[in-house]
């Protein structure tokens, strides 16, 4: 059941996620498809959530958004991310640079060259925002070297949050403290609870199916959402994930496709990558645990592998 | 294909015999065409090649290997193809396809440039083929205009000693609406002449099976059907495909899905979707709990080429009401056959378990 409504106000307007924005378009999503676009989201009842471009939107659009509950998603670089409920940056240099307010959600995009930062951006972000979601944008490229290296910043990451989370904190890491309030599957779910209406007025999954193919649309606001072979974006048409704990995962139908051919099946460094995470999550767990109460009776066990493919044979 | 490429793919795969991929106990180098026999030269080529490396690598399937060939038979008593068969002899499995009497056989096989069906020139083969290979056994594949041939055409295959038939329907959507009335009363003809005259004694056509037709659970039988992804198919440019039917010469309507090559190796994210399909992750509801599910198989070749999305997880299903058919058939042989055993007082015979091959 679809459940949130992404609207891209612009061709240009900043990825907050794993995809690349690759359009060269600088299209704004008219008038009429944006007051259509939130119809669409009241009638179907649906969480909208407005990605912006680095630009100011053309006189008018501000007024058309407030006439709906909404979450806005915006570059820092914009003139009017103050106003966001969520910021995103592209680099660590543009997170150093901006001061969050403290109810604001950071988003900050890097590659895997970039990760040894991690630890330094926590500090820098404790207490200025309310939570920091990092995106890898280049997952797929991890090799075998990357993962041990991420593997050990994800234990000096660990300590602090761990540390954070013993005295009262509150320090909420996507890659850390998601999988510590989970005991179930909590993905990206585009197609199948998530779709985009990109500013041509036609659905997508999301963004990034956009980019890859505008002519693979998923329906517009005319026909109305059309997935086609919609199970395959569910969880229990995904036949590695059903099977695995990574609850935090994106589990990016995005990268999926990309690597892998099938939305519905993960790349083995997009699993990788999630469960050293998740292991990780377990080992801050345990402090907490020894330490002091803790609440959420999340259970993350120890386990042997980091790649639920290799334990298909026991399914 | 080129010797050069058939080493250098050779190469790769003896180079990576620790790869998940390579870890079987035995493999089967399996040459298929066109027809291979055409090329007895290069596959003698190529097998030298093969037995040579493992025997220098002391690699683990030295010995523990075959060499399998699907042939029209044309070429069979060929002296070069002869003196192969002779040097490999151990290590060979060789399936002619004869598609049953001669008017339905030379319906579809026809020479090149001619009106001549290949029907004689196959025949006359069989005696020296079963004498080589006693007990093997022809696969046939029905499409929808075979359907009024299949009874004469089993009987026919039996009558020159194959007593092994292997046979399938097409899984791609040829069926014309009745076909499944036709197809089901061809197989209780079928089912009478078997019976009748004893023919289940020494033959077995694999339309017949006792399991078939009955639901399955997707806890205990969620097994995928088809072994693409578990196999490695190679071209002619030396392009690596999970399957044949994945290349762009056997697709109609999607782009082919190439999963490597022999100078990259496999590009094992693009083999996870074959190696992690099941059968509920592909299929409907309607067929996760159609009562007459067990063997009612598939090719993902097909089902991606029928797919309304560039996926492998849909089921082409044009073969429903064929399978159902077959099932009505089936319910109806072992019914009237072991009422007869019944009534003789004699043991039922053993039973042999077939699978559909595609
Ligand atoms: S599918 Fe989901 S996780 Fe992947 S890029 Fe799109 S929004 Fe992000
Ligand atoms: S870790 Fe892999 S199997 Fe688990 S949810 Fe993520 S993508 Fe799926």
């Amino acid at each position: 059941m679809l459940k949130y409504l992404v609207i891209q106000l612009a061709d240009d307007a900043a990825s907050y996620c794993h995809y690349e924005n690759v359009s060269k378009g600088v299209q704004f999503i008219s008038v009429e498809n944006l007051k259509t676009a939130i119809r669409f989201g009241m009638v179907e009842n649906l969480n909208i959530q407005f990605i912006y471009p680095k630009r100011a939107l053309p006189d008018g659009y501000a007024e058309i958004i407030e006439t709906i509950d909404h979450t806005k998603i915006i570059p820092c670089a914009a003139p009017n991310s103050k106003s966001a409920d969520i910021v995103v940056c592209n680099s660590i240099e543009e997170i150093e640079g901006y001061n969050f307010d403290k109810e604001q959600i950071v988003i900050l995009r890097i590659y895997r060259s970039e990760v040894n930062e991690l630890p330094r951006i926590y500090d820098l972000l404790k207490g200025k925002c309310a939570r920091l979601n990092v995106v890898l944008r280049d997952v797929e490229k991890f090799s075998e070297g990357d993962f041990e290296d991420y593997k050990s910043l994800l234990a000096q990451l660990g300590n602090k949050v761990t540390t954070s989370l013993i005295e009262g904190g509150n320090a909420q890491l996507n890659l850390l403290t998601d999988r510590l309030v989970l005991n179930t599957m909590n993905n990206c779910n585009a197609g199948d609870e998530v779709v985009a209406i990109m500013p041509n007025g036609k659905f997508y999954p999301c963004a990034g199916f956009y980019y890859d193919n505008p002519n693979e649309d998923f329906g517009d606001l005319m026909r109305g959402v059309q997935i086609k072979k919609r199970q395959l974006f569910k969880l229990s048409y995904a036949p590695i994930c059903r099977h695995c704990d990574a609850y935090h995962c994106r589990r990016c139908a995005w990268l999926n496709r990309k690597t892998t051919l099938e939305v519905n099946t993960p790349s083995h460094e997009q699993c990788v990558v999630a469960h050293l995470e998740r292991n990780e999550s377990g080992r801050i767990l345990s402090s907490i645990r020894e330490a002091c109460e803790y609440e959420p009776e999340t259970t993350i066990p120890e386990i042997d592998y980091l790649d639920p493919f290799e334990k298909r044979k026991e399914w | 294909m080129s010797f050069e490429v058939a080493k250098k793919a050779i190469d790769y795969i003896l180079d990576n015999e620790n790869d998940s991929n390579f870890a079987t106990e035995s493999v089967i180098w399996d040459f298929i065409g066109g027809e291979p026999f055409l090329e007895i030269d290069l596959i003698e080529q190529i097998t030298n090649y093969i037995k040579s490396e493992l025997y220098r690598r002391n690699h683990h399937w030295f010995n523990s290997y075959r060499l399998n060939f699907t042939t029209n038979g044309i070429n069979y008593d060929n002296p070069k193809v002869q003196q192969y068969i002779k040097d490999n002899y151990t290590h060979i499995g060789i399936t002619i396809t004869i598609d049953g009497t001669k008017r339905k056989h030379d319906l579809n096989r026809v020479y090149k440039n001619s009106s001549r069906g290949s029907y004689d020139d196959v025949v006359k083969n069989i005696p020296l083929y079963l004498s080589q290979f006693p007990g093997a056994s022809t696969k046939v594949t029905i499409s929808s205009e075979d359907i009024p041939y299949i009874k004469e055409s089993v009987l026919h295959l039996f009558s020159l000693g194959i007593n092994e038939v292997n046979i399938n329907c097409v899984f791609e959507d040829v069926w014309k609406d009745g076909d499944e009335l036709l197809f089901e009363n061809q197989l209780i003809e079928l089912a009478d002449e078997i019976i009748d005259n004893k023919l289940y004694e020494g033959n077995v056509c694999s339309f017949y099976n006792e399991n078939i037709g009955k639901p399955l659970s997707t806890t205990t039988s969620d097994q995928n059907w088809c072994g693409a992804g578990m196999m490695l198919s190679i071209d002619a440019q030396g392009n690596f495909y999970p399957c044949t039917r994945f290349a762009g010469y056997s697709l109609r309507n999607k782009k082919p899905i190439i999963i490597g090559n022999i100078r990259d190796g496999i590009n094992n994210n693009l083999l996870r979707p074959f190696l992690s399909l099941t059968r509920s992750s592909q299929s409907t509801d309607e067929c996760i709990n159609c009562d007459y599910a067990y063997g009612c198989a598939w090719c993902q070749g097909e089902n991606y080429d029928a797919a309304d999305t560039p996926t492998i997880y849909q089921r082409a299903t044009a073969i429903c009401k064929m399978h159902k058919a077959r099932v009505r058939a089936n319910n109806y042989y072992w019914n009237k056959l072991y009422r007869k055993l019944e009534l003789e007082g004699a043991e039922k015979p053993a039973e042999k378990s077939f699978d559909i091959n595609c």
